[in-house]
């Protein structure tokens, strides 16, 4: 385009300049010179236009095509959006799901993960009862006070105790994992772009080979999602890999979306409470409007339905 | 959700419960397990069998690969991209005539036309299928 435009210019300047070689052959031979004809005119805006829009075009050819720091594949694919029914105004967390989503992550995702911020206490009435959450903490050990000599013993978990961590610090958890860290999951919604779509896509995308071509470092695996294709983290959901107390069919994506919709509230605990509060802040704002309304009706209404009025006085026995 | 408990969860006073239910109904139920279990053991054992059988379908795989997505009208331009992507990459390996210009190509980028394609169209499908 930029080429055709280019020799149309050119093109448009010759006609000018032979145009111009015409006038003055003409003032010189003949002293009549009728009014310019139309065609030399219409030749003068065809070539300006001609030129605005080569410019134009050029520029957008040097300039118009946007830069990418980054190759696509090092961007990551962008995360395909799942329609959340917990990320409508109105809607709650599910539950079922959630409960479903916490035995997914005690089942596979915590042997790698931690989940630092979740005490067993904040399951209570969330995904499990009191006694569950109990018995759950209480499978764990954790430091006690020290006792009379000033020793450290162990004792069972209460529900006041946060779930455990699988390594003893970050040193230890690279060590076992070929030097790539499992991150914390507690505000890991929030902490990746795409969220909980992210992390879904995450989990399930990673195809059964690589696309030809792809060299990856050793122990890694080829996962779009992931910034740079190559993640440490192998694919771990397959198909029927935890068994569901509620005997929903455990499919890869099932319970991908589980745990993502727990990590999610893991995330933002107090989402439920969130919402609501934010009705009642509507339903009370909208309250307090109307009632300024009608004070503001009630107030004015002296003002609005006033009468002024002048009363001449009369003067009696006519003029003076 | 009917009209009383909305009404319910408004009112100030209302209280959210995380015991278990009483320990009688547990009993039970678990009684009237224990009873069951043992004349339906037989009965079960033919039951696990069949669901050896018959495996889990991932449903995500299933639009995406399966049906439509993938072969759908819309990806089709993706889809033959990445195909002769393929083909002219894992050619070079079988002795084919090298790609001069480009010995390093690899097939990422059409991959992710063909992956963000499928999956965009197999979300909503997806989501109906899944709890």
């Amino acid at each position: 385009m930029l080429a055709r435009s280019a020799l149309r210019s050119k093109r448009t300047v010759g006609a000018v300049r032979n145009g111009a070689v015409h006038t003055s052959k003409r003032a010189a031979s003949s002293s009549s010179s009728s009014a310019d004809s139309p065609f030399r005119l219409n030749m003068a805006g065809t070539a300006a236009t001609a030129v605005a829009i080569g410019s134009m075009a050029w520029y957008y050819h040097l300039y118009g095509s946007e830069l990418h720091a980054m190759t696509p594949a090092e961007e990551g694919l962008h995360p395909a959006k799942y329609p959340w029914v917990h990320e409508q105004y109105l809607k709650t967390f599910d539950h079922q799901a959630l409960r479903r989503g916490f035995q997914v992550y005690r089942e596979v995702c915590s042997s790698c993960h931690s989940l630092s911020r979740i005490p067993y206490r904040a399951l209570v009435g969330v995904t499990h009862t009191v006694d569950e959450a109990k018995a759950m903490a209480e499978e764990n050990e954790y430091d006690s006070e020290p006792n009379d000599e000033g020793e450290i013993e162990k004792r069972p978990g209460k529900l006041s105790d946060y779930l455990p961590n699988p390594y003893k610090n970050d040193e230890a958890a690279r060590a076992a994992n070929n030097g790539a860290l499992p991150p914390d999951l507690s505000l890991m919604v929030k902490a990746r772009h795409g969220g909980c779509n992210y992390i879904f896509n995450l989990l399930t995308g990673y195809p059964e080979e690589a696309p030809p071509g792809v060299k990856l470092a050793d122990g890694l695996n080829f996962n779009p999602y992931f910034p740079g294709t190559g993640i440490a983290m192998a694919r771990v959901l397959y198909n029927e890999l935890v068994e569901y107390e509620d005997g929903t069919p455990a499919t890869t994506s099932q319970m991908a979306k589980d745990v993502v919709e727990f990590l999610n509230w893991a995330a933002e605990p107090e989402m439920d409470q969130r919402k609501k509060m934010g009705m009642k802040v509507l339903i009370i704002g909208s309250a307090l409007f109307a009632l300024s309304i009608w004070v503001k009706r009630y107030k004015w209404a002296p003002i609005k339905t006033r009468k002024i009025v002048y009363n001449p006085p009369i003067q009696a026995g006519g003029k003076h | 959700m009917g009209f009383f408990d909305m009404l319910e969860a408004a009112l100030p006073w209302s209280t959210a419960e995380a015991e278990a239910p009483k320990e009688e109904e547990e009993k039970e139920e678990e009684s009237s397990e224990e009873s069951k279990d043992e004349g339906s053991e037989d009965k079960e054992e033919p039951e696990e069998e069949e669901e050896e059988e018959e495996e889990l379908e991932d449903p995500k795989e299933k639009f995406e690969e399966v049906t439509e997505c993938k072969e759908s009208k819309a990806c089709s331009p993706a889809k033959h991209h990445y195909d002769e992507c393929v083909e002219r990459v894992t050619g070079a390996d079988h002795g084919k005539p090298v790609d001069k210009k480009h010995p390093e190509e690899d097939c990422v980028e059409e991959f992710f036309h063909l992956a963000h394609c499928a999956t965009q169209c197999a979300a909503p499908k997806l989501w109906n299928a899944l709890k």
